[in-house]
């Protein structure tokens, strides 16, 4: 028996813990690294097992703007985490594996663009860091990551809104019923972005039969029709019937099945807290299925207790597919209405709230809708809470290839602010030279 | 007095070290027949005009094993294996097995008892067959299960011998538990019969000392001892040339030690003056086992390898087309530039000149060719060795700190012991930009490394403090936590104990005790600590009883 060619990154971070009694502690990955190391996972040939690089704080700054700065708000184990997707990601390019999995912590779907402090357990888009990573050196283009944590991946949303090269696609446990309360249908892109951003909320007691029919009915397809030069899986396991932190009914069975028919060339953890009856299974499903080979043994002891599918649950389930991907045929068309209705620029307003840091963010996007580039944009944050006190920042983006205008007029509004003040920090997030540039 | 004896490949080697000196030392032919023949052959030669009254212990490194499995002399095992859920083993094991349905889960709970209608179908199925091996996954967590599957089996098929996977090794990873439990049945009977004729064969010569044996870990273990875990017993020649350098060099520090022989040299790296242990086990026939084995590299360059010109290049090895010409072979090999370049000799030095010539297409100096040869043998090895030494610094790690602060081993010396080190060894280390030893009596470092190797065994003790109970794999047994507060040190403190046990049994006594490795979590329920899950393996130092140097008047 021969696995294809496959990479995991495993890093349980057993010396780090947000707090010792925290969900994200050291204990998270112990039953999961028990279990891969009784299976002998990593003695099948075609199965190697990558130590993951120290990412650089570079790395984290070609994706954020952290408020003072992204150094003094992660520690080494962020670093870790986001270099554990990274070399995953190096492994697939230089061929040495078709798949690769990230098994890391501490995990980044609820870091967004701005950081000042952590959300969700995340402080800084370990996928996020991977994918600009992706495009800086290896020239990868289109990019599809698709969030299969049972929290909305809000981080991972936010920092592509507004980037029609990267299909966001999260399902989740429904927002009205779980953290961080977000990922509505209505969530669907900037106008020149509509469409690149797909949420499905999903009812609770949601099961494998209605994964999977999302899955079939509308995250495949989509995935075939944006054509990807790479597809990433946020790779969370709470959707799973023991998870305590939310109430999904997805067994071990359905997350590998699902990581068999999605093919994402990358899958990195992201939450799912049932240490002991979820976490072992459904890594060595998602391990066994992602190399190739037969999971059909991984079965949790008590997985009888698995909620079955409803009828009522079905019937949702059936409708959202059915809008979305009406929405989806009709996305092209709906950008172009949503550009010529918004004019020349874009905002969006919004109060961000850190819950692992008990930070309350205000914050203000302005998007130029520019008809040559992606177009830059500038965001105004206060944020007040947390050890930190007030802190405050005037940022503009300069995406990865401007037109000369958007480059100008970034640069002048950064300028123009500082001017006029009342901000504590100016800065400018330069993607087209990979430089972040302190005024 | 220490007698050693090493049965390799192509010679048997023994010596005597007494005092720290080698007394006595004889090489014959091994016999492949029998090998017996070549080892009593060496004993006798190596005993002549000494007194036997005086040997305090006698150990032997055999291919007895590797041979066994190679040339397919083992037994039929019937193999019951209960995997529970997971990866299917069936199609990963030397054998078809008989899948049972009882399993433990990760924790050491029994989610399902082993059904004894099973057992007793498959005893139907194996009647005829009396060596068993049993295996459950997470069995070192509680051996419950496989104990009860052995009971019956006891009762229903009285077994000559059975091997359960939790006692070959107490350390997590049950296919190569499998397959070191199947390995261990399929040569329990022919490594008994040979333990038998040693025994009688001593005896006929009045040799009233122990008998050891070594294992591929670089540990020995009384002849009887052993006879219950032949498996480690595999690949002892190796792990025999790694004790005979540390008798005969002592390395310090980090170090790269070789051994160069015929057609192979085979590279360890070591670490605080000691070898570095491969990761996980030795693969035996293509299966990986959870023998504990010295981490060696084998490449392809030794005293035989075939020297020949490929596109302009100068390219020796891996193949090896005979012996070196100096001695009638057919090709020149890296043993006749060594002979030209003058820093071994042997054979017929004329032979090897014509060797050189040959070898001189384009007109290039003789003596400079030779050299030419031996620094494109050196430089193979000194890659080997670089990769080594990059692949261990690209070892996973679980630790922030340890990714942080990871270290790159960056050896001080090379030490080189085999036919051709003393042309090679000094090469590599001009390569790697350190110093060369060749040490006296590296002719014969794997019978020294055999004669002074200590003992070694390894208790691996795992305490659940919220379930209340801990296990100690190798000895079988699960028995419940008294105590309530229960840490670290306790459990490194309790394992010594049973280590000591388990040393009692085999017949041997403990010097020193090292820690292979220990951890500890917290277990949190509801933000709530519970208890504690600890887990820590000890061991007998691996090691010498006494450096050795060669006697003053040889």
């Amino acid at each position: 028996m021969e696995a294809k060619p496959f990479g995991l990154v495993f890093f349980p971070a057993f010396d780090w813990s947000i707090s010792p009694t925290h969900p994200e502690r050291e204990e998270r990955l112990l039953y999961t690294r028990d279990q891969i190391s009784e299976e002998g996972l990593l003695d099948i040939p075609g199965i190697r097992e990558y130590k993951p690089r120290l990412a650089k704080v570079a790395d984290a700054e070609r994706v954020h703007i952290g408020v003072p700065d992204i150094k003094s708000l992660i520690t080494d184990a962020h670093l870790v985490s986001a270099g554990g997707a990274i070399t995953a990601a190096e492994a697939l390019m230089r061929g040495e594996v078709e798949r690769a999995f990230a098994l890391v912590r501490p995990p980044g779907h609820h870091a967004m663009r701005v950081v000042h402090g952590a959300r969700g357990f995340c402080t800084i888009n370990i996928e996020a860091i991977m994918v600009e990573y992706l495009r800086r050196f290896h020239g990868v283009g289109r990019v599809a990551i698709v969030d299969t944590d049972v929290h909305h991946g809000d981080g991972t949303q936010d920092i592509y809104y507004h980037d029609p090269d990267t299909l966001f696609i999260s399902f989740h446990q429904d927002g009205r019923t779980l953290y961080p309360g977000s990922g509505f249908t209505d969530e669907a892109g900037s106008p020149q972005a509509l469409g690149t951003t797909v949420n499905l909320p999903l009812p609770p007691g949601t099961t494998d039969e209605g994964m999977h029919y999302v899955l079939d009915n509308l995250v495949l397809p989509m995935l075939d029709e944006f054509a990807p030069d790479i597809i990433i899986n946020s790779a969370g396991q709470d959707n799973h019937y023991s998870d305590p932190l939310a109430s999904m009914a997805v067994t071990a069975q359905g997350y590998a099945r699902l990581a068999e028919k999605l093919k994402a060339d990358i899958a990195v953890l992201e939450g799912g807290y049932s240490i002991e009856d979820a976490l072992p299974y459904v890594n060595t499903g998602i391990i066994l299925a992602m190399a190739g080979l037969d999971y059909s043994r991984v079965v949790e002891p008590d997985v009888e207790r698995a909620p079955r599918h409803t009828a009522k649950t079905a019937a949702y389930i059936e409708k959202l597919v059915l809008e979305q991907y009406a929405l989806w045929c009709k996305r092209q068309e709906l950008s172009h209405k949503a550009v010529l209705k918004s004019g020349d620029y874009w905002q969006r307003q919004r109060s961000i709230y850190y819950d692992s840091s008990d930070i309350g963010e205000r914050q203000l996007e302005n998007l130029r809708l520019c008809p040559e580039c992606q177009g830059f944009m500038t965001v105004a944050t206060e944020a007040e809470g947390g050890d930190s006190g007030y802190k405050s920042a005037f940022a503009a983006v300069i995406p990865r290839q401007p037109c000369g205008a958007c480059r100008r007029q970034a640069k002048d509004a950064v300028l123009a602010a500082k001017r006029k003040g009342g901000f504590q920090h100016y800065i400018i997030q330069d993607k087209e030279n990979d430089f972040m540039e302190r005024l | 007095m220490l007698l050693g004896i090493d049965v390799g490949g192509t010679f048997t080697d023994a010596v005597i070290v007494s005092g720290a000196k080698i007394l006595a030392q004889a090489k014959v032919v091994t016999t492949h027949g029998n090998l017996m023949y070549g080892l009593l052959a060496a004993l006798d030669k190596v005993l002549v005009g000494l007194d036997i009254r005086r040997l305090d212990r006698v150990a032997l490194s055999t291919t007895i094993v590797t041979n066994a499995v190679v040339e397919g002399k083992t037994d039929r095992v019937g193999l019951l294996l209960m995997p529970g859920p997971g990866m299917d083993i069936t199609k990963l094991v030397p054998i078809e097995p008989y899948i049972l349905s009882g399993y433990i889960d990760h924790r050491g709970r029994e989610v399902v008892k082993p059904s004894s209608s099973e057992v007793e179908d498959v005893c139907r199925q194996l009647s005829g067959t009396d060596v068993f091996a049993v295996a459950g996954k997470f069995a070192v967590r509680n051996p419950r299960g496989e104990q009860a599957v052995g009971e019956q089996l006891a009762r229903l098929a009285v077994p000559a011998y059975v091997t359960f996977g939790s006692t070959v090794s107490g350390t997590l990873n049950f296919w190569r538990r499998v397959n070191s439990a199947y390995y261990n049945s399929a040569v329990w009977r022919h490594f008994g019969r040979f333990a038998f004729a040693v025994r009688q064969a001593l005896a006929d010569r009045g040799v009233v000392a122990p008998v050891y044996v070594l294992k591929a870990d670089g540990g020995t273990l009384p002849l009887e001892a052993a006879e219950d875990y032949p498996v480690e017993a595999v690949f002892t020649g190796p792990a025999a040339s790694v004790l005979g350098i540390m008798a005969l060099a002592a390395p310090e520090g980090e170090a790269v030690t070789l051994d160069i022989g015929g057609t192979t040299t085979d590279i360890a790296l070591w670490k605080d003056g000691l070898p570095l242990f491969a990761e996980r086990g030795a693969v035996i026939n293509g299966y990986p086992t959870s023998v504990r084995s010295f981490w060696l590299n084998s490449v392809g360059i030794g005293g035989d390898s075939f020297v020949r010109w490929e596109e302009g290049l100068l390219v020796v090895g891996p193949m090896r087309k005979g012996p070196p010409m100096a001695v009638g072979g057919p090709v020149p090999t890296v043993a006749d530039a060594m002979i030209v370049a003058g820093v071994t000799a042997f054979g017929d030095r004329d032979k090897a000149w014509a060797a050189m010539r040959q070898l001189a297409v384009n007109g290039e100096e003789t003596k400079g060719l030779a050299c030419q040869v031996l620094t494109a043998a050196a430089e193979k090895i000194v890659q080997a060795v670089k990769r080594m030494i990059e692949a261990r610094a690209a070892e996973p790690v679980y630790r922030v700190e340890d990714i942080v602060y990871s270290k790159i081993l960056e050896p001080k010396s090379v030490v080189g012991v085999g036919g051709a080190a003393c042309g090679l060894a000094p090469l590599v280390a001009k390569g790697l930009g350190v110093s060369a030893s060749v040490p006296e009596g590296a002719m014969v470092a794997n019978a020294v490394g055999a004669a002074v190797a200590k003992p070694t065994l390894a208790i691996t003790l795992r305490a659940d403090t919220e379930r209340r109970y801990f296990t100690v794999a190798e000895l079988g047994l699960q028995n419940e936590l008294k105590e309530r507060r229960f840490l670290l040190a306790d459990a490194l403190e309790a394992a010594n104990g049973y280590l000591a046990r388990r040393a009692s049994i085999a017949g041997i006594s403990i010097d020193e005790v090292e820690t292979v490795y220990a951890e500890e979590f917290n277990l949190v329920r509801g933000f709530q600590t519970v208890g504690k899950i600890i887990t820590c393996q000890q061991q007998i130092k691996p090691g010498v009883f006494t450096r050795v140097s060669m006697r003053e008047d040889i």
